[in-house]
């Protein structure tokens, strides 16, 4: 309760009562309604700079390219911008990264890209993938695995096995978050003494290890280019200064130009700079990887400058509301074009995974929420922004206040932002696996719910072992390892279902194909970890995110034990409600053979008994209804998959974590497996989240969710996704809101991992009313009345889906 | 002891204090035309059919019993609501679950089961069982047989009741109930008996008693538009409400909502206030200041 006294209540208020003001309005507008635009400018500078270094060392060409975009890059400063610096000259633009994944831009060739350039710019691009292609980390992975097991990689990754692929450009700490407090505290040039450093100590040592010397080269280079690229916008900020009429915005600029003078060369030393600083790094990173560096607990590192600013009278709400805006509208505008095998069946374009942190502890245990997490939360619902991802750090101790000004901002995004994440459960399971627990209280949210510690580079799949799709190895498992929809044998044959005598034996069947699944999957991917490297350095991620990386002068991209990879086994919930029905239907209760039920899903589910088999697997028990043989059928199969990926001997000794995340992954992964005996059809999606029950399928509302879920457990990973969907008025008034919080806090307090609210929204309420079948779990809720959606007349739901539009 | 159970219902948050499961009996003796649970008003079990989920695959027809369905192939299937006699049969074999079977027998220990299952989010949020319907206190055995034993494990218990039912269930309920949601219709008792079917004094001794019992008690007014949301309805409410004293004077207005009319579709029962537009935020706020200004506190149920 000491930290409570300490908290600023007026400061609360005065923050509540904040409203958009009338540039971050515009911002916002301006930036929404913007072409999304793909610019060419900076792969052609990367590939002028690889033509021009060829033959140097890896580590100083890339530092080289990085140096040669920075420099030209056009750049742009908008009338609206208070914080300045954009990957392209665009409102919201895309660089390419064909230098990194080489020709991996789906339907380039074909005309079927959907990315709208010029002839000149498609021209560009064309050449650039003939230029990268073959010479790229990913290609040289791929060829590895090709001479090791034949198509095999290639087969599981058209079957959606396993993801992402090679050429996503999820290399190894790209998902992770800066160095923010270094970074802030002693600016590029502290970073560049560090790596002159490095280099006298090899001199003065007589060092030998050449990549060593080649890194500490390569990080003045690259520290040097982000702060010329910073004194670039200071020129520019000055022109337009010099020509703009209102005197106001005159001011501004020139204000604007003075701290891109001084950050992020020099430390900040205010509010303003440091969150400029930030811009500047995130911009500079986003020129050197596809993904923007993760923002993490910016409610912690920030603090001191606002709490000072704001103390010293500096800086008023108003004005650090305005910062806050603009920084996080920015950031969460950030756009990559998907590019890569795995990408290739979602979506061309979308914002880039980033997330903000919020609240949690500090490094003794105590809560760690302050004014600015609330100044946070307030602006991200004042912008109602579905992006940067909001993750709120939940622990036991964390106060009423802030979980309900989080549960307003939930209702003001309307989907899922923030999401309520269980410190304690987290730092449980760091601290399992030999982590001192100071320095586990620090860890921080990946783009989603998957936790990482500040002094580890995590890897996220570049070596296609980021995710694993246990349905599609029950699917191999009832046809003796071929693939239901590829028709490919990517599996082991472990014998005829049709001749099990014993559900215990189609269990034993399953274990033994997802051993030797995962166990390929797992070093496969390891393999890559020793491939990538030698074709692929990020000298600039190195300086900013490596928390060892400037000491040992060594790359990030290489692995060594500060590394640690995580790895998500998803669709288990899928799985375990398919053997479970399999056990009912087949073994337990007589009511099919496995013949007739192999046949059905071999024909999925088609024709009249087809459909009956249909239903009667529908019908057999599921999880999330609070039943104990479906929950605990889930808790087995996720523990057993646990115990597999946990065995598996990693020569580079990194800890592996596994994060049951959920993304849109279902749609995607669902693609890969045929007709499954819980009764969903082959290509559907598959569950949402990782222990969300199936579609429709739990009657018993949000407690009885919860229930299972407790009973599932899934204490073996370090975080789980669970989504919970509601009507609006669950959050919609402050009484509202203070149940909710008990149910997160009950959930949480019980061993909950993750919860996340989405609002109904207008599309799905219109889907509903078009094919009830598939929303049967819908529900609307009005003061004490609450009805399945589907059962209403249909006046009534075209007034809901009118209200829902509107907002009334 | 068993009682028609319609639905249990998880995750309650505006049925009284923190979070609750609400439990709906079958069985009312008013007819409200505004009634947004009408599976609820008869104490036998029925069925209700959502044509919009139907695929017209004639199972239903087949297995009646009674031969109450006639289906022809490709037409929807036609209830006869005389004949049937609500055993479920039909709604058993419905894979489109499009007929629903209201009314399902239950014990108490059956349903106790399914309420304590959420203990875990009563404690902490104050919240428990709520008993609805319906009108609970027709079933005054049955409803305080299962708050005992609700009480006995810990589990706060509220009762929402319309009023209209005999004294003697009333005092029997009460030893067992915590919290009391007590509908106020309409003051006037003629009008009262041309909107529900039955006269009110017996509600309104019955809110005395409640109130002098000392039990913490919530009124609740339905708030429909042209019906008693006019002031000499306030009025009359407000004095009432005073002449009670107790300890707590103040009212929650739930606004009219249509949400019901579907399941009268699906139980062929014709739905009265068709065409009847729903009250703007504005319009309830200006019922809530008339109770405001007459020293009534008054929120409204959202």
């Amino acid at each position: 309760m000491i930290t409570k006294s300490k908290i600023d209540e007026l400061l609360l208020k005065r923050i509540d009562n904040l409203e958009l003001s009338d540039s971050l309005f515009e911002l916002k507008h301006a930036m929404f309604s913007a072409q999304r635009k793909v610019s060419v400018d900076r792969i052609k500078l990367a590939m002028e700079s690889w033509q021009e270094t060829e033959g140097e060392d890896i580590e100083i060409r890339r530092a080289k390219l990085f140096k040669k975009i920075l420099e030209q890059v056009p750049i742009a400063i908008y009338d609206f911008d208070i914080i300045v610096g954009r990957e392209t000259e665009h409102l919201v633009g895309a660089p390419l990264f064909l230098d990194q994944v080489g020709d991996a831009i789906p339907g380039l060739w074909d005309g079927t890209d959907g990315l709208d350039l010029n002839q000149e710019e498609k021209e560009i691009v064309k050449e650039c993938s003939r230029f990268f292609a073959g010479k790229t980390a990913p290609d040289h992975v791929m060829k590895v695995w090709h001479s090791l097991v034949g198509t095999w990689a290639e087969d599981i990754i058209e079957a959606k096995g396993s993801d992402p692929t090679p050429d996503s450009g999820y290399f190894p700490g790209i998902t992770c978050r800066a160095l923010w407090e270094k970074i802030l505290s002693k600016g590029m040039r502290g970073m560049i003494a560090e790596a002159e450093a490095g280099i006298r100590r090899f001199q003065e040592m007589k060092e030998t290890d050449i990549n060593k010397y080649y890194f500490w080269q390569a990080a003045i280079i690259v520290c040097q280019a982000m702060i010329d690229y910073a004194k670039r916008y200071a020129k520019l900020a000055i022109s337009l200064a010099e020509k703009e009429p209102d005197p106001a915005r005159k001011k501004e600029l020139y204000e604007i130009a003075e701290i891109c003078e001084w950050v992020p060369e020099n430390p900040a030393r205010t509010f303003h700079e440091a969150l400029q600083c930030m811009n500047f790094i995130i911009v500079g990173r986003g020129l050197e990887a596809m993904y923007p560096v993760l923002i993490g607990r910016m409610d912690q590192y920030l603090h001191p400058y606002f709490e000072q600013d704001i103390r010293e009278g500096r800086l008023t709400p108003e004005r650090a509301a305005e910062l806050v805006g603009n920084a996080i509208t920015l950031w969460g505008m950030k756009t990559v074009v998907q590019v890569g095998k795995t990408q290739k069946q979602t979506h061309q374009f979308s914002y880039s995974i980033n997330s903000i942190n919020l609240s949690g502890v500090d490094r003794k245990g105590n809560d760690a929420s302050n004014e600015l997490s609330y100044l946070i939360l307030h602006m991200v619902g004042l912008l109602r922004l579905s992006s940067p991802t909001v993750l709120f750090n939940w622990h036991s101790k964390t106060p009423r206040w802030l979980l309900l000004k989080a549960l307003e901002t939930n209702y003001l995004t309307k989907g899922g932002i923030p999401l309520f994440e269980n410190n304690d459960h987290v730092v449980a399971s760091f601290v399992k696996d030999g982590t001192p627990v100071e320095v586990a209280r620090e860890w921080y949210g990946q783009g989603c719910v998957t936790p990482i510690l500040p002094t580890k580079i995590d890897h996220n799949g570049s070596e296609g072992k980021g995710a694993v799709n246990v349905a599609f190895i029950l699917d191999l498992t009832l046809h003796r390892g071929v693939s239901q929809i590829t028709g490919k044998k990517i599996g082991i044959d472990t014998g005829d279902p049709r001749s099990f005598k014993s559900f215990e034996e189609l269990y034993e069947a399953f274990k033994k194909q997802y051993r030797y699944v995962i166990n390929r999957v797992l070093w496969l991917g390891t393999v890559a970890q020793s491939v990538e490297p030698q074709y692929l350095r990020f000298p600039f991620n190195s300086c900013i995110v490596g928390p060892e990386c400037m000491e040992k002068g060594q790359d990030i991209m290489i692995t060594d034990e500060t590394h640690s990879y995580g790895i998500s086994d998803r669709a288990i919930v899928d799985t375990a409600d398919s053997l479970l029905a399999i056990k009912k239907l087949v073994f337990d209760e007589n009511k099919l053979t496995m013949s007739e039920l192999l046949e059905a899903i071999d024909s999925n589910f088609e024709g009249e008994k087809g459909e009956k088999i249909q239903q009667m697997c529908l019908k057999a028990p599921k999880f999330g209804n609070d039943i104990d043989e479906a929950d605990y059928m889930v808790r087995d199969v996720g523990e057993f998959s646990a115990s597999v990926i946990y065995a598996y001997q990693n020569p580079f000794e990194q800890p592996c974590k596994i994060s049951r995340e959920g993304l849109s992954w279902h749609y995607f992964g669902g693609l890969g497996v045929g007709a499954l005996p819980n009764g969903r059809k082959a290509k559907e999606p598959l569950n949402d989240g990782s222990i969300s029950p199936m579609r429709g399928m739990d009657k018993l509302g949000p407690t009885g969710v919860l229930r299972s879920a407790l009973k599932a457990g899934f204490e073996e990973s370090y975080a789980s996704c669970l989504n919970q969907k509601f009507s609006g008025s669950v959050m919609q008034s402050a009484e509202s809101r203070e149940k909710l919080a008990v149910l997160i806090e009950t959930f949480f307090n019980n061993g909950g991992q993750h919860i996340q609210f989405n609002l109904v929204d207008t599309a799905e309420l219109l889907d509903a009313k078009a094919h009830p079948e598939k929303h049967r779990d819908l529900v609307v809720r009005v003061g004490g009345f609450s009805a399945y959606f589907v059962m209403l007349s249909p006046e009534i739901q075209d007034d809901i889906i009118y209200r829902s539009e509107y907002g009334c | 002891m068993s009682s028609l159970i319609t639905n249990i219902q998880g995750y309650s948050i505006h049925d009284g204090p923190g979070i609750r499961t609400v439990v709906f009996l079958k069985g009312c003796g008013l007819e409200c035309i505004w009634c947004s649970n009408p599976e609820c008003i008869f104490p036998y079990p029925e069925i209700g059919f959502f044509k919009n989920l139907c695929t017209k695959c004639g199972q239903c027809a087949s297995v009646c019993p009674n031969q109450a369905i006639s289906a022809k192939v490709g037409q929807l299937p036609v209830t006869n609501r005389e004949i049937c006699c609500g055993c479920g049969a039909c709604s058993a074999v419905c894979v489109q679950e499009a007929r629903v079977l209201y009314g399902k027998a239950m014990k108490v220990d059956e349903v106790f089961e399914s309420i304590k299952a959420d203990q875990l989010f009563y404690q902490a949020s104050g919240g428990g069982i709520t008993v609805s319907g319906g009108e609970p206190l027709l079933q005054p055995k049955f409803v305080s047989e299962l708050l005992r034993k609700c009480k006995e494990a810990g589990i706060h218990t509220c009762v929402e009741t319309s009023g209209y039912a005999p004294e003697s269930a009333l005092r029997q309920v009460l030893p067992f109930t915590d919290y009391m949601l007590f509908d106020l219709k309409l003051l006037n008792s003629d009008l009262h008996r041309c909107y529900t079917g039955k006269p009110n004094e017996l509600i309104l001794n019955n809110a005395k008693i409640v109130t002098s019992s000392g039990l913490e008690v919530l009124f609740r007014m339905p708030l429909i538009p042209g019906i008693n949301d006019d002031p000499q309805n306030i009025k009359e409410t407000a004095d009432f409400l005073h002449s009670l004293g107790g300890k707590t004077i103040g009212i929650q207005l739930m606004p009219y909502h249509e949400l019901g009319k579907g399941k009268y579709e699906s139980l062929d029962k014709l739905y009265r206030l068709a065409g009847l537009s729903t009250l703007e935020p504005e319009q309830v706020e200006t019922v809530q200041e008339m109770f405001k200004a007459r020293g009534i506190s008054c929120t409204i149920s959202r």
